[in-house]
């Protein structure tokens, strides 16, 4: 019976649960062993971040004289000082932004046109049309003879090497496809009768009921444009187009804190440098790394919560179509 | 059903065809950009046999054909020892990752307390939605000499060495391992919590009857309850055993343990686009994507038919 009442994700059936629940000693220990065994993996989830903003916030030469625990021991707000002043920084967050402001509703709107054309199951070559556009998902191109041809299409070093090629996913087509297929018909076989076309239906019906379908992939294609670093690795060596993961993986894989200089740093970074070491309190590379991390990284972690409850219902979907 | 359609009335099927119209406008984008960015990558797979030119014609392909000439790595031990390293990492990670999201699931299943286990989830997805770079950068930061390496501290607590282990290949792919469970093990659930509220709670009660404890009917109901959607995703995997994971190896890799632990998909990174020998990494990764869907075809076969799931 307890296993009924834990299976339960129901209101109705987790208060008849409750009544029903008679826990072995036995089960309790688990149950007891289990929370803490949970709790301890959260934590191994979160303290990472949590050393990272811990170093960001201290000062580079106390950072190097001792072990960091849990508290900055010295403040200060000089390493976001000099990490902001870093020109390559600030042209990377306006190139990510930028894409993940434009990416999504291509991505979307795409996905989202080739699904509702696929979810009419009387279109003719309907089957043909999904098999040609599945195949390449099963053998397509390797990544040299995938790199000639975007070089030939002219995307090297082009802003929209980040968002057209990725813009249509096969799979999350799929998924919004069987999104649509279970919004009653009656809506759109109505809406036919009063001589809408399709054109209509999809923007006046079938976009407005996908809203939380959509905010999935929308915040999905977010993640995945801020966390991309292939394109970028691969097609893009203009320093103004950089993002900002390649910034971070280039400042991590820079031994030197010489780099934010040589790499085209402002007189301003210059000057604040100077300014810190004066106070003794220049930034070294170990914390700047960390800082710069703490840029790139934390800013999508903060939105994800609220979106939580979206793409957990865009993956219930997907899984039930898998 | 066309046919059908003319026989009856070919007016109302005209009609039905010119509504149809907006849908073929509608698949017109997802089309071009498969045919552009897709197909036209599959079709220049044909340069793994030509002694390739970029400038030489439309595409290069007017290049001189040399038959399998790309091909002669095959016969080189280096490469099968670098295919065996792919194989071998990518076999581990998923025998790794599997098992263990569906435990955690199995744990935060038997959880009551709905607010923890909210928190709970929200927290162990984090580490998802942050990049490769972000975590090998991670790791070195723990796993540094210096003062902030805090594993090193740590072992400096309990009187050890600090040491170096991130230039050490030996510990690679434990890293890999351990980065990749850290990374995904929470979003790894999902999926497997969304099937287990599927499946049907009077199968637990019938159990309960039969005198079934927690463990037997975790055993004989939920994980056999759990085996489509885990041979689906098994599927899915295997097919990306040869070319997947190029990020993290990327990242997670420094100089000096490079020559020991590049895979193929890394491997023809740096030959291809970084040392721009295009002809020899464009057959390597021909080679790669045949092996590839043979590996799918195979355990779609295999799956069909040891338990009726597949995806095709």
């Amino acid at each position: 019976m307890e296993k009924t009442a834990k299976l339960q994700t129901g209101r109705t059936m987790k208060t008849k649960g409750k009544n029903a629940i008679r826990r072995t000693g036995g089960e309790r220990v688990f149950d007891v062993l289990n929370s803490i065994f949970l709790v301890l993996l959260c934590i191994v989830m979160v303290y990472p971040f949590w050393y990272v903003l811990v170093l960001s916030f201290n000062t580079g030469s106390d950072a190097a004289s001792g072990p960091l625990w849990l508290w900055p021991r010295v403040w200060t707000l000089k390493n976001y000082e000099y990490v902001f002043g870093y020109e390559a920084l600030q042209v990377a967050f306006r190139t990510t932004l930028l894409r993940v402001v434009t990416g999504p509703f291509l991505t979307v709107g795409v996905c989202m046109m080739a699904a509702f054309a696929l979810s009419k199951r009387n279109l003719p070559g309907r089957r043909w049309i999904a098999f040609l556009l599945i195949l390449p998902t099963f053998f397509g191109g390797s990544i040299i003879s995938t790199y000639i041809v975007y070089a030939k299409l002219g995307l090297m070093n082009n802003f929209l090497v980040y968002i057209i090629p990725g813009c249509f996913q096969f799979f999350n087509m799929i998924i919004m496809r069987t999104y649509i297929e279970g919004i009653p018909i009656d809506i759109e076989e109505s809406a036919m009768l009063d001589g809408a076309g399709y054109f209509r239906i999809f923007f006046q019906f079938t976009l407005p009921l996908c809203l939380p379908i959509i905010a999935c992939f929308g915040f999905f294609s977010v993640c995945n444009h801020w966390l991309d670093l292939q394109s970028n690795l691969l097609y893009v060596t203009d320093r103004s187009l950089q993002t900002l993961q390649y910034v971070l993986y280039q400042v991590i894989n820079s031994s030197e804190a010489a780099f934010f200089i040589d790499a085209g740093a402002s007189a301003d970074t210059v000057a604040a440098s100077l300014d810190a070491a004066a106070a003794n309190t220049t930034p070294t590379p170990e914390v700047v790394k960390m800082t710069v991390m703490v840029v790139v990284t934390f800013p999508i972690l903060l939105v994800y919560p609220f979106f939580q409850k979206y793409f957990i219902k865009g993956m219930l979907v997907g899984a039930v179509k898998a | 059903m066309q046919a059908n359609k003319n026989r009856l009335n070919s007016k109302t099927h005209r009609a039905f065809l010119r509504r149809c119209i907006p849908l073929y406008i509608f698949l017109l984008p997802a089309f071009i950009i498969v045919i552009l960015f897709q197909y036209l990558p599959m079709f220049s797979n044909y340069m793994a046999f030509l002694d390739y030119d970029f400038n030489n014609g439309w595409f290069g392909m007017a290049s001189p054909f040399i038959g399998l000439k790309n091909f002669e790595f095959v016969f080189e031990a280096s490469f099968w020892k670098m295919a065996g390293r792919t194989v071998l990492y990518s076999f581990t990670l998923m025998l790794f990752s599997f098992p263990l999201s569906l435990v955690l699931a199995l744990l935060i299943n038997e959880v009551r307390h709905e607010t923890f286990k909210k928190v709970l989830q929200t927290l162990t997805y984090i580490p998802h939605f942050v990049s490769w770079v972000t975590v090998a950068g991670l790791f070195y930061l723990f796993l540094s000499t210096d003062r902030s390496g805090l594993v090193n501290n740590i072992l400096e607590l309990f009187g050890l060495k600090r040491y170096p282990y991130m230039q050490d290949a030996n510990y690679f792919l434990p890293f890999l391992v351990i980065s990749k469970t850290w990374k995904e093990i929470g979003w790894g659930t999902i999926i497997y919590l969304a099937s287990l509220a599927a499946i049907d709670p009077q199968m637990y009660e019938a159990a309960t009857v039969d005198g079934a404890g927690r463990w037997k009917q975790c055993i004989y109901i939920t994980l056999p309850c759990l085996l489509p959607t885990t041979s689906v995703l098994l599927i899915f995997e295997l097919g990306k055993m040869f070319t997947s994971n190029f990020d993290q190896i990327f990242n997670m890799q420094n100089t000096l343990i490079r020559s020991k632990t590049d895979t193929l998909n890394v491997h023809t990174y740096y030959r291809g686009v970084v040392y721009q020998q295009y002809a020899y990494a464009a057959a390597v990764g021909l080679f790669q994507g045949v092996i590839s869907l043979i590996l799918v075809l195979t355990t779609n076969y295999v799956t069909k038919k040891l338990s009726d799931t597949g995806v095709f």
